[in-house]
């Protein structure tokens, strides 16, 4: 009998109802649903309809507005501009953010860090409008820096730093990279620094300790802060809009036009659930392979 | 401190006196709602006046209350909100977008013009059949140019294609703006057959390339206010509202005639308050109303009785000789044909 209760697992506790500490998730939640999934739902319901069913009770399931995006190859460039756009932002974030964050993670002194992150907070003080108006006046033919060219004599005639993806990368680049850096410092903060320590005393140098320990052990930082930064510059619309001209024509640009000017609400919705759809693909395959170099586990 | 317990007596009294105050509160405010206008208007300087001096007026007159949204755009607002409660009364819109809702029967076709004296004074081009609505004010686009890089004054739309100025002459994002619309079909019919030639206007919008396009007005006045752009398509009125700032910049009319950005006033056919909505738009075009406005943002009246003073009169569209000059768009065609357009153009002005 004694034996029969030792082998006798434990009953597991029964759970009676949520977790107490689960509610208090639900105001974000409640949140997600009304910000995130009701209007998302709407734009992809739209994007099915033939009509609005709030002026027409007759409308019908269409997939017309997916028809007409594969239409015009140039609905398909703007799309491959967004991705590259992302790519190109994310990247040039993360190899500007990553020695920042891991500078900032290393650091003991307490007013050296707090300085720095003042530093990599305080653009984000102002809003973005304002900041790629900053740029605008930096990189715009009669700018700041154009006109110290040209008078110093070392250009004909201004340089075209704006009016493309170029000037639109780098005020991205600019707005977001206090994402990447807020994101990595909290996981390389988190790196037990004897590791590296240890690495070294087995002989590896700096370089190396870094590539063999440091790096992979902040591939989940590397991960966040590039998907928070990818899906930032995918769905930008001021900046590209503004630092782009005409050279550069996005997804989310295509579909302001489309309601606020063409005021096809249909289409707009298809465009968001086209980018949508394909910003998750890019994700997910980005988490793969990047779950490959960490160990063969996916990340997220 | 005082406390009371709750108790079924007390609950019940609470219950009849909140059911009361119901019954009779109810009428009152159904009555409030029912004198709340919904408009909207324009920011900036035209929406400091409005809210500074032009709504209250009205709010004391009528004795109702104005809800005035600026927070463009308004047409898909009022795409989404139901036909029978719309979310605006009097939609103020450029004549394309009231045309865009006309067709969706977002707008009335007609205003009734027995309900609105003050449309018997107004200028034809106001009524004319290339608006829905009535055009309260208009604006002249013509071409805005620097005084100070030594450049002549443009005298034509041509003078836009210089090749002088390769790099640093203005236009607008065709697809989001108005302006750039019209600037198009302007180019069909100085360079084609009509506005309506489209082929011509795309050549000729190809000769202006490398050209600079803003999506509003506001931002090619920062061009130009910044040598950024020394020629720009603009209204007369982003131009003459610096004056008096001793700013270098000044506003060419082209012989072949200048294009009318319209201020257009409509009511939407589901508005449960149809009386005050055509009060408003009658007091908007009251001569002193008008006056108001016309020297506070330089927009030409289109109320024929209204007398400016000798600096805006000099300049706005205000007599018959000058209004014969404003070339109104068919914002109907256009429209039918815009998705086509804009796609084209994207591919003439990219790279």
């Amino acid at each position: 009998m004694a034996e029969a209760v030792a082998t006798t697992p434990l009953p597991r506790p029964r759970h009676v109802g949520m977790s107490p500490i689960a509610w208090l998730a639900a105001p974000a939640l409640l949140l997600f649903v009304i910000f995130f999934v009701l209007p998302f739902g709407t734009m992809a319901l739209f994007s099915f309809l033939s009509g609005n069913p709030v002026a027409n009770p007759n409308v019908t399931f269409t997939l017309r507005h997916y028809e007409r995006f594969l239409s015009d190859s140039l609905y398909f460039e703007s799309l491959v501009a967004t991705l590259r756009i992302g790519f190109v932002t994310t990247l040039v974030s993360l190899l500007i953010g990553y020695p920042l964050a891991h500078w900032m993670a290393r650091m003991h002194s307490r007013v050296g860090h707090a300085m720095l992150l003042m530093a990599v907070i305080a653009p984000m003080l102002t809003g973005i409008v304002v900041r790629t108006f900053a740029w605008m006046t930096l990189l715009q033919d009669s700018g700041v820096i154009n006109t110290t060219l040209v008078s110093l004599g070392w250009t004909d005639g201004p340089v075209r730093l704006m009016y493309n993806e170029f000037g639109t990368v780098v005020a991205l680049v600019h707005i977001y990279v206090p994402y990447m850096v807020l994101t990595l410092t909290g996981v390389i903060g988190r790196i037990d620094e004897r590791l590296e320590q240890a690495a070294r005393n087995l002989g590896a140098n700096r370089f190396r300790a870094f590539i063999e320990v440091t790096l992979p052990l902040s591939l989940p930082g590397i991960l966040a802060g590039s998907l928070l930064v990818f899906a930032l510059s995918i769905s930008a619309y001021v900046t590209p809009f503004l630092m782009g001209g005409t050279d550069v024509l996005t997804l989310p640009m295509l579909i302001y036009q489309q309601v606020g000017s063409s005021f096809n609400l249909g289409f707009a919705g298809a465009l968001g659930v086209i980018l949508l759809a394909v910003s998750l693909l890019v994700v997910f395959a980005y988490n793969h392979v990047l779950g490959r170099f960490a160990g063969g586990e996916k990340m997220a | 401190m005082l406390r009371k317990s709750v108790t079924r007596r007390r609950l019940m009294k609470t219950g009849a006196g909140l059911a009361a105050m119901a019954a009779f509160g109810a009428p009152a405010i159904l009555h409030a709602q029912a004198r709340t206008l919904k408009i909207t208007t324009w920011g900036g300087k035209w929406g400091e006046i409005m809210k500074g001096e032009v709504l209250p007026a009205f709010e004391k007159e009528h004795g109702c209350t104005v809800q005035a949204d600026q927070a463009f755009p308004f047409v898909p607002k009022l795409q989404a909100s139901p036909r029978n409660d719309p979310i605006y009364d009097v939609l103020h819109t450029n004549s394309n977008e009231q045309w865009k809702c006309v067709v969706e029967g977002l707008v009335v076709d007609k205003l009734d013009a027995r309900a609105i004296p003050n449309l018997k004074d107004v200028y034809p081009y106001a009524v004319s059949d290339k608006i829905v609505g009535v055009s309260i004010f208009t604006s002249a686009i013509g071409l805005g140019y620097r005084t100070d890089k030594g450049l002549a004054k443009p005298t034509s739309w041509k003078d836009l294609a210089d090749p002088k100025l390769a790099g640093q002459r203005g236009g607008y994002l065709i697809p989001v703006n108005s302006l750039g619309q019209a600037h198009l079909m302007m180019l069909g019919k100085i360079y084609g057959k009509g506005f309506d030639d489209l082929d011509a206007a795309y050549k000729a919008l190809e000769a202006l390339k490398p050209i600079k396009l803003y999506d509003f007005t506001g931002q090619m006045e920062k061009a130009l206010l910044s040598a950024e752009v020394s020629v720009g398509v603009i209204h007369d009125s982003g131009i003459y509202r610096y004056d008096g700032t001793n700013q270098p910049v000044d506003f060419a009319i082209p012989s072949e005639g200048v294009i009318a950005l319209e201020q257009v006033l409509n009511i939407t056919p589901g508005t449960r308050v149809k009386e005050l909505a055509n009060a408003y738009i009658d007091y908007m075009l009251r001569p002193d109303v008008q006056k108001k406005l016309a020297e506070g943002v330089w927009y030409s009246p289109s109320n024929t009785k209204v007398k400016l003073d000798a600096k805006y009169d000099a300049r706005l569209f205000n007599t018959p000789e000058k209004v014969a000059k404003l070339i109104q768009m068919d914002w109907k065609w256009y429209n039918e044909r815009k998705d086509d357009i804009d796609l084209r153009v994207a591919r003439i002005l990219r790279g």
